[in-house]
């Protein structure tokens, strides 16, 4: 199978070294799997034969690389079908979804298997691209999308086929959970707490994609629409973000042995708040950590806990592209 | 739905067994009995029964046989679950609004406020309500914090 990088940045790179890394297991699963191209927003490496992949975890910028050709575009590959699989990984816009959205309608439309960690096309199209992959008998995965490393999606399709997700809440967002662990353990003000985000680096300089709740409404609306068959929109979800968060209200909540969390929550409501979560809840984790709690009819309770940003994400990129060469590859035999 | 039932039987035989049968004609079905035949009164015998019945209706007609039987009844009510929710509000919160609300069952069990500025009050209530009144309580709440623009953190 021949693999379509898009998106050169933190994910892009970070997937190239976990290839170089881990050639031999894809390899043992589809022989004839290679890396064929890599673009950035400005032009592409390609080479029918396989890129080196030693050579392209190599270069931090594509445009270092032998052979980048400048001004060529993802389109432009996936038009001549020189791919049978991409990874998508531009940067996320939920405005408008693009670039992703006209990659990943495009190769799905070419029977073309995606594999993305962008929630951009997924929040504003979900049920079009799913539809689009189900017509032209090719998988759409996207364990990325939501919690990082936390593999939700996987679990739901593989370990609880004949359940149904009743409810789910979880930590979607690392940032403003950051924010909130430093609020109740070193007792930080909301705007202290968040200056230090910002010069860790795990907080934008503008913040109000994570702090406002946006981000985590994003992800409500793929898990409603993935796990509990939703038609749901991001316009659908209550949100309410940190801002407001004093450090005295989060002072009362500890007396009472709770934490306030920002919490994603799909219930009848569709719901991004800030909440008491009781100390000792398998919901309560700390840091930047991220965690899904799901009630189902069969399996009960379940709380995955994980690391929803960072080079982590690469292991749920890794694990879908795995699942896609599985499946294509006994299909052949 | 479980009601507590306590009924005064006459202290001859036979009686439990003939208040028992109404009971289970209507659909109860008993949880707990305590026959405090040590404790007579005046030639009664108090019963203690904890009934689980289909409907509030079914209910009604058992309590209703009984009657037509004769026997004295002389408690009967509704076993209610309680549960304790916790809230903070943050902002300019009127508590008259939030105490004089209209949910039934609701009372508040512990407060505690935190005024560092006027106008940033944080507070922190323990409400007791009827398990099945929480949906009501939640809304109520949500209500009450967007009219006086202040935030509400609910339990999750």
């Amino acid at each position: 199978m021949r693999l379509l990088i898009i998106g050169f940045g933190f994910i892009g790179k970070e997937l190239v070294k976990a290839l170089r890394d881990k050639m031999r297991l894809l390899r043992e699963i589809d022989r004839d799997f290679m890396v064929v191209g890599a673009v950035d927003s400005k032009g592409y490496v390609f080479d029918a034969g396989g890129l080196d992949v030693d050579g392209l975890s190599a270069v931090n910028r594509l445009s270092e690389h032998q052979g980048y050709r400048a001004g060529g575009s993802a389109s432009e590959l996936i038009n001549e079908d020189l791919c049978d699989i991409i990874v998508e990984a531009t940067p996320t816009n939920i405005k408008d979804g693009e670039p992703g959205l006209t990659h990943v309608r495009l190769a799905l439309s070419r029977g073309i298997h995606v594999v993305t960690p962008n929630k951009g096309p997924l929040v504003l199209a979900f049920r079009e691209l799913t539809s689009i992959a189900e017509r032209n008998s090719c998988d759409l995965l996207y364990e990325g999308t939501v919690a990082g490393a936390i593999p939700i999606f996987s679990l739901a399709r593989e370990c609880l086929r004949g359940d149904k997700i009743i409810r789910l809440s979880g930590i979607l967002n690392g940032t403003t959970n950051y924010i909130l662990s430093r609020m109740l353990f070193e007792e930080t003000s909301y705007d202290i707490a968040l200056k230090e985000a910002q010069e860790k680096g795990i907080a934008e300089r503008d913040p109000s994609y994570d702090v406002d709740g946006v981000d985590a409404a994003c992800k409500v609306v793929i898990l409603a629409n993935a796990l509990m068959k939703r038609n749901a929109k991001i316009g659908d979800v209550e949100r309410v973000g940190i801002r407001g968060v004093t450090q005295e209200a989060m002072s009362l909540a500890k007396k009472a042995n709770y934490a306030i969390k920002l919490i994603g929550t799909i219930d009848r409501r569709l719901e991004v708040a800030p909440k008491l979560v009781p100390i000792n809840h398998p919901l309560c984790v700390h840091g930047t950590l991220n965690a899904i709690h799901i009630e189902t009819d069969l399996a009960g309770e379940i709380t995955l806990v994980g690391y929803g940003a960072g080079k982590e994400t690469v292991s749920a990129v890794l694990n879908d592209l795995i699942t896609v060469l599985k499946r294509r590859s006994k299909q052949k035999h | 739905m479980k009601f507590d039932l306590t009924l005064a039987l006459a202290d001859k035989p036979g009686q439990l067994l003939r208040a028992l049968e109404p009971i289970a004609k209507s659909g109860g079905n008993i949880i707990s009995i305590i026959h405090e035949r040590d404790k007579p009164a005046e030639g009664y015998v108090p019963v203690s029964l904890v009934v689980d019945f289909p409907s509030r209706q079914n209910f009604r007609d058992a309590i209703n046989s009984l009657k037509n039987l004769g026997v004295a009844i002389i408690r009967s009510e509704e076993v209610v679950e309680k549960v304790r929710l916790t809230f903070i509000l943050i902002g300019g919160v009127d508590l008259r609004r939030i105490i004089e609300s209209r949910v039934e069952g609701m009372r508040i069990i512990g407060f505690e406020a935190s005024t560092p500025k006027l106008n940033e009050v944080s507070v922190r209530m323990d409400i007791e309500v009827q398990a099945d009144m929480v949906g009501e309580v939640v809304e109520e709440l949500r209500k009450i914090s967007k009219e006086q623009n202040a935030i509400l953190i609910s339990p999750i």
